[in-house]
């Protein structure tokens, strides 16, 4: 069995830290691109919205290079990532008779037995005990939350950087060493040492950089290829961008879920715009307006798949959000065929906008 | 004091409830008009514009209702049955609503529950209380019109015709002849009669949900599969239509699981939007008419291959 998970930003490298250490055979999912995009629109459904496309394409790209199973999560809510899995089940199947997809959900949805079934199938694979296994767990959770951690200051410092360029130099080559690194030890101690050069960043703490937040759909505000690179394109132009929606958020949230402790924050900015859930990650996206707003940032930036059922309904509220708080919002909606000079039109536009509204003479 | 009732969405399932509880209650109500162009046009003008066709078009009955009436009833549907939800666009409609037209009367805005009686109790009572009636005369309304909530509609079943399609879709789009152009009756009119997933039994429909991988959490998702997969095992039609508005999340997902199974039985999605020029869905019906004609006629008579893959060997 060889193992692989589709891209979401940093959990591939989490995966890396998860099976290494249960020494399980874990093909690294190959960098989203164009290509990805291809095969995954060929063999999807027309309508389908984007993260499923390119998890199609991350899957074709993975058993190319020899892997058989592949490990998501599902969801019960009423947004259309839960359903992925029977689609994708039969398009894999058709792909390749051999491909296995293990479905990791909740035991409300499909009981607990199913869970540890499923669970098993994975964990089978590994010679190691139990107590062994375990700490595996923990350190790839370690891994995701550090990494995590690490990305959010740089983009955070880069509108405060004396060397222009170096904080996104600092994160591809974070990124990159711990790829390449060899076993989780090896990941621990970089991330440990990358704390340190991170901390040690030289910056001027007198400027007062755009900050822009990214709110939206988790897969397309996550997944740097889907959003056409926003955050590093925002990096270069000299600006912080705050963003919440992590993989070590999701999987933080997951957990307090059972006790329903998750998100208060967010709970309690969105109350008085959207006082229910509503599947996916609308209500997220509403109560991170408002947060973001209150943080002191100058804008945020919207993104979310075409047709995501959810932010449709946050796309109507955040207009108002806007003109309470006197809070400029924009929407950016992504397909496969979104082109890149258009985007980038945009997001210059605004940057003008915020940079001019700060500009402007209160007398 | 007045109430509206918008005739949109899911008015089809539950909206004779609501009339028979205002009614029993002696509270004056009005139903906005069928859906016509200046309800479409109204939609269209207020509804943020990713929505789809269904929801513009309660915006804009909705909006035709604002200034002619005092309260509104909106209901926020949040499930249907246990674990079976609708769109993520029901449970936020009224924040749609709320945000997108100006001048908005008083609505709804308790979440309503329908899959026990209690829940549906709990959201009449929530109504009842916005028309000031006391917990007697609701309790009371609510018996009376409890039936109305729990029988679903009576559905289509043409009969008398040489050709039997199957309407697969939602509610909404189903029943309201304009948002799908008035495709009963041509149909109709081409001598194909029409049925609906109203005429199958509950328990039909789920056990063709059992062979899924995953119970789907949708309502309508489960009710289209179910009724699409059982019209074809059963060969009770001679072709499926599947209604859907464009970038409907649940449809792009249902379409997929019946065409897995329906392999190459006639199955014909037809994409509606706000556009409203009906020869190219004429064209497509027809087009789709003639080939069942052609299908009964020839194709049951011999095989597929077998005439031609004879003549081929004979070339080789």
């Amino acid at each position: 069995m060889k193992v692989s998970v589709p891209n979401l930003g940093n959990t591939a490298l989490a995966a890396k830290a998860l099976f290494d250490s249960l020494k399980i055979d874990y093909i690294f999912p190959e960098e989203t691109s164009t290509r990805t995009l291809e095969i995954g629109c060929k063999y999807s459904p027309e309508e389908i919205c984007l993260p499923f496309k390119i998890m199609i394409g991350n899957y074709v790209e993975a058993m190319e290079k020899g892997a058989d199973t592949f490990v998501i999560t599902g969801s019960c809510g009423p947004c259309r990532y839960g359903e992925y899995c029977e689609l994708q089940i039969n398009i894999l199947k058709k792909l390749n008779p051999k491909a296995n997809l293990i479905v990791i959900d909740s035991p409300g949805d499909i009981g607990k037995d199913e869970l540890i079934k499923r669970i098993k199938l994975i964990s089978d694979n590994s010679p190691l005990s139990k107590s062994e296994k375990i700490k595996a767990v923990y350190n790839a959770l370690k891994v995701i939350n550090a990494v995590d951690e690490l990305e959010k200051s740089l983009r955070f410092k880069a509108g405060y950087e004396l060397q222009r360029g170096q904080c996104k130099k600092l994160l591809y080559s974070l990124k990159k060493a711990l790829k390449d690194a060899e076993h989780t030890k090896e990941m621990l101690d970089l991330l440990k040492y990358y704390k340190k050069v991170v901390n040690d960043i030289p910056v001027d703490k007198n400027r007062h950089p755009i900050k822009i937040a990214i709110i939206g759909e988790i897969y397309t505000i996550i997944e740097p290829f889907s959003n056409l690179y926003i955050e590093d394109k925002l990096m270069d132009l000299g600006v912080s961008t705050i963003r919440s929606l992590y993989p070590s958020w999701w999987v933080k949230n997951m957990l307090m879920s059972p006790l329903k402790l998750q998100s208060l924050d967010i709970r309690i900015a969105s109350r008085e715009y959207l006082p229910h859930y509503i599947g996916g990650h609308g209500r997220e996206c509403i109560g991170e307006a408002v947060l973001s707003q209150r943080q002191g940032c100058d804008g945020a930036i919207q993104i979310f798949p075409f047709g995501c059922m959810p932010e449709i309904v946050s796309k109507s509220i955040l207009p108002r959000i806007s003109r309470d708080k006197d809070f400029p919002i924009m929407t950016l909606v992504v397909d496969e065929l979104t082109g890149e000079a258009g985007y980038v039109t945009r997001i210059e536009a605004f940057i003008d906008l915020l940079e001019r509204r700060n500009r402007r003479c209160i007398i | 004091m007045v109430v509206g009732i918008p005739k949109g969405l899911l008015y089809w399932k539950y909206g004779f409830g609501i009339e028979a509880f205002l009614k029993e209650l002696g509270v004056e109500y009005i139903i906005s008009p069928d859906t016509n162009r200046d309800i479409l046009d109204r939609g269209v003008n207020t509804c943020v514009d990713d929505a789809c066709l269904p929801v513009k078009i309660f915006h804009g009955h909705v909006h035709w209702l604002k200034d002619k009436c005092d309260l509104i009833i909106t209901p926020r549907i949040m499930k249907v049955a246990h674990r079976e939800f609708i769109c993520p666009k029901f449970c936020g409609l009224i924040e749609m609503l709320k945000n997108s037209i100006e001048g908005l009367p008083a609505i709804t805005e308790a979440p309503a529950n329908m899959d026990t009686r209690e829940d549906i109790l709990r959201w009449l009572m929530s109504v009842g209380k916005l028309l000031n009636c006391n917990r007697r005369e609701i309790i009371n309304a609510y018996k009376k019109s409890l039936h109305f909530f729990e029988n679903d509609a009576v559905g289509y079943n043409d009969l008398n015709y040489p050709l039997k399609v199957a309407i697969i879709g939602h509610p909404y789009n189903i029943y309201d002849s304009y948002l799908n152009m008035n495709l009963k009756i041509k149909l109709n009119k081409l001598g194909v009669g029409v049925i609906t997933e109203e005429n199958l039994q509950r328990e039909e429909i789920e056990e063709k949900i059992k062979r899924l991988y995953k119970k789907p959490f949708w309502n309508f998702a489960k009710n289209s599969y179910g009724a699409a997969v059982s019209f074809y095992e059963k060969r009770a039609v001679d072709g499926i239509i599947y209604i859907s508005s464009f970038a409907c999340g649940i449809d792009s997902v249902v379409t997929e699981l019946i065409k897995e199974v329906v392999d190459d039985f006639p199955f014909m999605v037809l994409k509606i939007d706000e556009h409203t020029g009906d020869a190219g869905m004429d064209t497509r019906i027809e087009a789709f008419c003639d080939m069942l004609e052609r299908r009964v006629s020839y194709e049951s008579k011999c095989s597929q291959f077998g005439e031609y893959s004879i003549s081929c060997k004979g070339i080789i």
